[in-house]
């Protein structure tokens, strides 16, 4: 329940501590599920692994946790903040309504219990880019707990995840140690922008039996997060962060094994790898009959290894109390209910909608409501060109794969709903075809033109001009007689051949139906 | 005109009628002030010319018509109270020249009601005492006798009719035993009427903003200027719908006397007589005496102080050094931390710091802290079971007569000095100090306490007998 | 080292505040004789009592989501060691 270490890698000028900056995306593509060897697994799988996820989500508001703030990125240090937020003499904290709202639907998104009155409580230490020395959090009383969501297990079972707690808390201020280059300076520098930014930390049980299990977890949450419009948790700018507890035990156990703790994983793939890479390692001194010893560690992302941060030999004591600045939240149970009637459509629900509405195959819902970002740009392209299994199979398929390799979401790309429908459109009305219409995706996706202007820049208009591909026909009937000859023979791959190779000659502008009634005609006539 | 025999109705009549200006007031008072100040050890700062010419502002808005109920009325802040216009120490040598960027909600109301603020007082180590005696600039010294220190600064500049009133804090009972010691009226108001942002406190629980007067009519018109919901003091929003008095009209068939038998055998036989002679002279009034029973007083008193402390360790954790006040000179961050922290922190508020540090911590939390906050629940339902037999309660204010500058003391004899206030905080009940008699040529004061928002109703029967102060003797 | 004195001690360190060696020593024995002080405080039967949080009986206090930036120069006027927009600390060792 650490804070501080997120991530953001839009520090500018100077470079932050502990943050490696990096601009991977989580689903980039294949990844290997594991760097261990076999034998190593054979290691491995002698024990159960337990994994509990800590994680951290900057809720969307305008202003502060506790001030009126801005609640937004700048660039300029310490420009967000105020007495109340830099904890001057005589200030007290004032809470935002918006902020509970947005703790409240998280809560109810991941079926918590609710708690009608709960409070907000001072966690006493010291560090610099703490103001007041203490964090103001719920330590008590969380406003959710005993909640739970689902993901599939390594099986490809559905699996309930328990969600201990969910509570609301400040974010601390940022330390920089280092200008940009690396250039050594002689103090640490603090910003406080980021101190008082609302946050929610949501506690999973020790329900996660592996690393692919945790970065399911992570990716459901993150969803679900989006979905309730709480977060737009962007794990590589610090609105989610993640701390793991990892430890083994021997399957027959029922204690837990001593577990340390990991952070500075700032990207899913660094979730899944660190926590492989600490399986292993207390695999390792298990077997060779040594102890795991309390620990926290941060994963170094350039070295692909963990680094020891501390070991802890008791435990911090942060001398909670209530704090007396802040007054209780008092709930009625109509209010929950209230808002849990108005939580946003979540992802299942949506896919099940998809299905229903659009006559979707379960896979495409499935994939396409992945993502709160990538569901609405699917049904924005629907509003604009209503044949829901073709915008699927681009959206999918060829929009995705252009996101992933820029490492985007779908509402960051240049290629908006409109230039999608404009280029389905073009395919619809055989202006161009399906291959070609690849070419321009990716061009209009880099270049950020208009899919139409490409086509025309480039002249890629289909050519279904008959008397023009004649000629063409005609000439690649005469060059390929033996072709010709196998396909009256009554090998009807032969006629694929002749329609590539026109095709070809075409730079894949001729409209292709068109070739194929030519060449039928002209050879069987 | 003699600040100390009109009342703040009159003066501000006088102005708006142009009997005399503001810029005159406010300049007759700043001499007063800097002749008194030498000896007394009152101010740790003076606003001289910033007074003079928010009087001259007042003046103008007062040629243009303007009403303002405190027109010209000079006012001193305890230095606890933030003040853009002049340093605010908060108690500390490492704050002396601290500008701070906040003005504490009350002063505002009241500046904007036309009152001048001329200087800050002097208190306690970081705000954590009752006699000023811990202050890093030295105690302020009794008007009445020279040897014997004041209690509060704010009461001092009242008594020695510098100002017409006084901002002032409590939170154990600086306030009411500064009234008790130099003879004045000191109000600390029911829980959320006053707004505290810009107060800064080493208890938070506690803490309230009050004011020190020669009279109850003095206190009563500037409560009202003072009350109100603020959005940034949460405790406030008991105010936000707006306030319902308890306005019992003090008549004596109707009104009765709680007099709560036990609390005075703590007091030395001299001390007792005085309120006894007050319970009778009550008695002969009509008001009907009802003995109730708070038997809670010396453990709530203790509790108080385990969550003061407690509360202290957390507020003061601010003052790290880095954002305001000193910095100790250090390459190393845990050097600079301590340092830093124990240049700003007085010997009181380390002290206080590093118990409540111990008091909070594992494995003492339960012992100390849990049964500190039940019992503190136990004290607000005896004094709201009191409530049930009396409509309102005399205490006394202080344990003692004002302590002599050069005695010894432990900390905790100063800690058991808050015996009858310290409880009455923890009630959350306003509570009003006002002169009871003399010993020893030294006034001695007496806290009526009574339900939540029953301040007119102290004010009413608070005015009783009062008008005596040490320089009327003269 | 008894219990009092090691809590003493881990206090000091905990809250962070330079203390020398001969107030820790005035000190130890001063948290003895607090400690003893609180005694009658400790005896109370609270019984079923629940503890009380809060000084005030207000709830729900809530500020409306409408930012606003602050003056900044005299709050940083107010930093013992700023620069080039940041608070200064002495360097922290990774």
């Amino acid at each position: 329940m650490n804070l501080g270490q997120g991530t953001c890698p839009r520090v500018p000028r100077v470079l932050a501590m502990k943050r490696v900056v990096g601009h991977e995306s989580w689903d980039k593509g294949p990844v290997p599920v594991s760097q261990v060897s076999k034998d190593e697994r054979k290691v491995i799988m002698k024990y159960e692994v337990v994994i509990g996820l800590e994680v951290h989500v900057e809720l969307l508001t305008k202003c502060k946790l506790f001030c009126s703030c801005p609640n937004r990125f700048v660039s300029e240090p310490n420009l967000n903040t105020c007495p109340v937020c830099l904890g001057f003499p005589g200030t007290m904290p004032q809470l935002s309504r918006e902020a509970l709202n947005q703790a409240l639907k998280a809560s109810l998104a991941l079926n918590c219990e609710v708690a009608l009155y709960s409070y907000f409580d001072r966690k006493n230490y010291f560090y610099p880019d703490m103001p007041k020395g203490y964090q103001i959090s719920q330590y008590y009383i969380p406003l959710g707990s005993r909640g739970h969501l689902e993901i599939d297990d390594d099986q490809g079972k559905l699996k309930k995840i328990g969600v201990g707690r969910v509570h609301m808390e400040e974010d601390a201020g940022k330390l920089i140690h280092e200008t940009t280059g690396g250039i050594a300076i002689d103090s640490s520098m603090v910003d406080y922008n980021r101190a008082g930014v609302p946050l929610i930390e949501i506690v999973s049980e020790p329900d996660l039996r592996s690393s692919g299990e945790a970065k399911r977890y992570l990716e459901k949450l993150k969803s679900m997060m989006q979905y309730a419009g709480v977060s737009d948790c962007k794990m590589e700018e610090g609105s989610l962060r993640c701390d793991a507890n990892v430890s083994l035990r021997m399957p027959e156990d029922e204690a837990y094994g001593v577990k340390t703790e990991l952070k500075n994983m700032n990207s899913f793939r660094a979730v899944e790898r660190s926590l492989d890479h600490e399986i292993k390692r207390q695999a390792e001194l298990l077997d060779q009959g040594e102890k795991v010893i309390t620990q926290t560690l941060r994963w170094d992302e350039d070295k692909q290894q963990t680094i020891v941060m501390r070991s802890k030999l008791e435990a911090d004591d942060y001398r909670c109390f209530a704090d007396p600045e802040l007054v209780p939240i008092e709930l009625t149970a109509q209010e929950v209910e209230n808002a849990r009637q108005n939580l946003p459509e979540m992802a299942d629900e949506r896919a099940r909608r998809f299905v229903k509405d659009y006559g979707l195959p379960g896979y495409d819902a499935g994939v396409l409501t992945s993502s709160r970002c990538l569901a609405d740009y699917f049904e924005s392209c629907l509003q604009l060109f209503n044949k829901p299994k073709e915008v699927s199979n681009w959206v999918m398929g060829e929009f995705s794969a252009r996101l992933n390799n820029a490492g985007l979401e779908a509402d960051q790309a240049s290629f908006t709903p409109e230039d999608m429908a404009e280029l389905l459109k073009m395919i619809d009305k055989q202006e161009i075809s399906g291959k070609i219409a690849k070419e321009v995706l990716e061009k209009a996706f880099q270049s950020g033109k208009k899919p139409r202007r490409v086509v025309e820049e480039e002249g890629l208009l289909q050519i279904s001009d008959q008397s023009e591909l004649e000629a063409i026909v005609d000439r690649v009937i005469s060059e390929n007689p033996d072709t010709v000859e196998n396909y009256r023979g009554g090998k009807s791959k032969a006629l694929g051949h002749l329609v590539g190779q026109v095709m070809k000659e075409t730079r894949g502008k001729a409209n292709p139906q068109l070739v194929n009634e030519l060449l039928v005609k002209k050879i069987d006539g | 005109m003699e600040l100390r025999k009109t009342s703040i109705h009159q003066a501000v009549e006088a102005v708006q009628q142009g009997e005399i200006t503001a810029f005159e007031l406010i300049e007759k008072t700043l001499k007063n002030c800097s002749v008194l100040d030498e000896g007394l050890n009152i101010f740790n700062s003076i606003a001289g010319i910033d007074a003079l010419e928010q009087a001259k502002a007042i003046d103008q808005k007062n040629e243009k018509g303007g009403n303002l109920p405190l027109a010209g009325i000079p006012v001193a802040v305890k230095d606890d109270l933030c003040y853009g216009v002049l340093p605010t120490s908060l108690g500390s040598a490492a704050f002396n020249e601290f500008m701070s960027p906040v003005t504490a909600a009350a002063v505002e109301r009241l500046m904007d009601a036309g009152a001048v603020v001329i200087g800050k007082t002097n208190l306690d180590d970081m705000g954590q005492g009752s006699t000023t005696l811990s202050s890093p600039g030295g105690p302020t010294v009794n008007p009445w006798q020279a040897e014997r220190t004041a209690g509060s600064a704010g009461a001092a500049a009242v008594a020695t009719g510098i100002c017409m009133f006084a901002l002032e804090s409590d939170s154990g009972g600086a306030q009411r035993q500064g009234a008790s010691h130099c003879g004045v009226v000191g109000l600390r108001p029911t829980t959320g009427r006053v707004s505290r942002y810009g107060l800064n406190t080493h208890c938070s629980s506690f803490a309230r903003v009050g004011i020190t007067a020669f009279s109850c009519e003095n206190i009563a018109g500037v409560l009202d200027i003072l009350s109100g919901f603020d959005e940034r003091d949460a405790a406030t929003a008991v105010c936000r719908e707006g306030i319902t008095e308890i306005s019992k009209i003090p008549n004596s068939d109707k009104l009765t006397i709680g007099y709560p038998v036990n609390a005075f055998d703590f007091l030395e036989p001299e001390l007792r007589e005085v309120f006894e002679k007050a319970r009778d002279e009550f008695a002969e009034r009509g008001y009907k005496i009802a003995e109730i029973d708070l038997g809670l007083l010396r453990e709530g008193l203790q509790a108080y102080y385990v969550i003061a402390l407690i509360e202290a360790s957390s507020n003061h954790a601010r003052f790290d050094g880095i954002r305001f006040g000193k910095t100790g000179e250090s390459e190393i961050l845990e050097e600079m931390y301590q340092h830093s922290r124990a240049e700003i922190l007085g010997k009181e508020a380390r002290r206080r710091s590093i118990f409540g540090t111990y008091l909070l911590s594992k494995g003492n939390y339960d012992q100390y802290y849990r049964q500190a906050l039940k019992v503190w629940k136990m004290v607000r339902q005896e004094f709201k079971k009191a409530f049930d037999q009396c409509d309102l309660l005399m205490l006394p204010a202080a344990k003692k007569l004002p302590r002599l500058l050069n005695e010894e003391y432990s900390f905790l004899d100063e800690y058991f000095e808050d015996l009858f206030c310290a409880p009455v905080s923890l009630s959350g009940m306003p509570a009003l100090t006002v002169p009871a008699g003399q010993v020893n040529q030294l006034p001695v004061g007496m806290q009526l306490v009574g339900p939540p928002f029953s301040e007119k109703t102290l004010l009413a029967l608070g005015s009783w007998d009062t008008g005596t102060g040490p320089l009327s003797q003269e | 080292m008894d219990d009092i004195s090691k809590g003493l001690e881990k206090a000091i360190k905990v809250i962070k505040i330079k203390v020398s060696s001969s107030e820790q020593e005035q000190l130890q024995r001063e948290l003895k004789e607090f400690l003893t002080w609180l005694e009658p405080m400790l005896l109370v039967d609270t019984g079923q009592t629940e503890q009380q949080f809060f000084g005030h009986d207000a709830v729900n206090v809530l500020r409306d989501d409408h930012p606003r930036q602050s003056e900044l120069a005299e709050l940083q006027e107010a930093a013992p060691k700023f620069a080039g927009g940041f608070y200064l600390v002495p360097k922290i060792l990774e």
